[in-house]
């Protein structure tokens, strides 16, 4: 079920004031943030986040069609190198 | 035989039944569309007039999304999840459950049919 619309989106306060003083200072800056249960806004767009995920923060330029996911779902948190094909099998 | 919405092509069944052969329409929507021309529910698809199956037509080209459209739609869907790099799309390019599933068993919709681990032994007595 989705979240109820009356209450907005969830977003963590303090990451409004890290994007607006990227956007004012330095431009392009990776904002480091561990935040990966906010939504990203409009006003994001365009800025680059390193979004953590356990190990390293992936950067993730946010571009449009991006408001409205989470940040998590650009930080892939597991790693699955995948099954290698059998040694034996290319012997026997 | 009655064309509806391109290549459809319904046989002597009830109207609500065969509307649902058009990608789009399940039962609620043929319910609906019937309910709104006024076609009663036992009538049969061979048994409407012309007129009845060109206002058919005419409302689901108006009002409803079928056939390629919707197809073309849902492609469309879910080439943006993939293209934006989210973890919805990873798991569609990967031709995985999308939705938080396990996949440690099960699965096998999305990730067809088992193939056998290569050189593993069958446990003998």
């Amino acid at each position: 079920m989705p979240r109820s619309v009356w209450k907005g989106p969830f977003v963590d306060g303090f990451l409004l004031n890290k994007a607006e003083t990227a956007r004012g200072s330095g431009r392009n800056e990776i904002i480091k943030i561990w935040s990966r249960r906010s939504t990203i806004l409009p006003q994001f767009v365009g800025l680059t986040f390193g979004v953590y995920n356990g190990r390293k923060f992936l950067p993730v330029q946010v571009s449009e069609n991006m408001v409205g996911h989470k940040f998590g779902e650009f930080s892939p948190t597991r790693t699955f190198t995948g099954h290698s094909a059998d040694k034996k099998a290319k012997r026997g | 035989m009655a064309r509806i919405a391109g290549v459809n092509i319904p046989s002597n069944k009830r109207v609500t039944i065969s509307l649902r052969y058009i990608f789009g329409i399940g039962p609620t929507r043929a319910q609906e569309i019937c309910g709104r021309l006024g076609i009663p529910d036992e009538r049969r698809v061979n048994q409407l007039s012309d007129d009845e199956v060109l206002r058919i037509r005419e409302l689901i080209d108006r009002e409803y999304r079928v056939e390629g459209d919707l197809r073309r739609e849902v492609a469309m869907n879910i080439k943006r999840l993939m293209d934006l790099g989210c973890y919805r799309g990873l798991r569609h390019r990967k031709g995985l459950p999308v939705h938080g599933q396990r996949t440690h068993t099960n699965a096998r919709t999305r990730k067809g049919k088992a193939v056998p681990i290569a050189g593993k032994k069958k446990v003998t007595k």
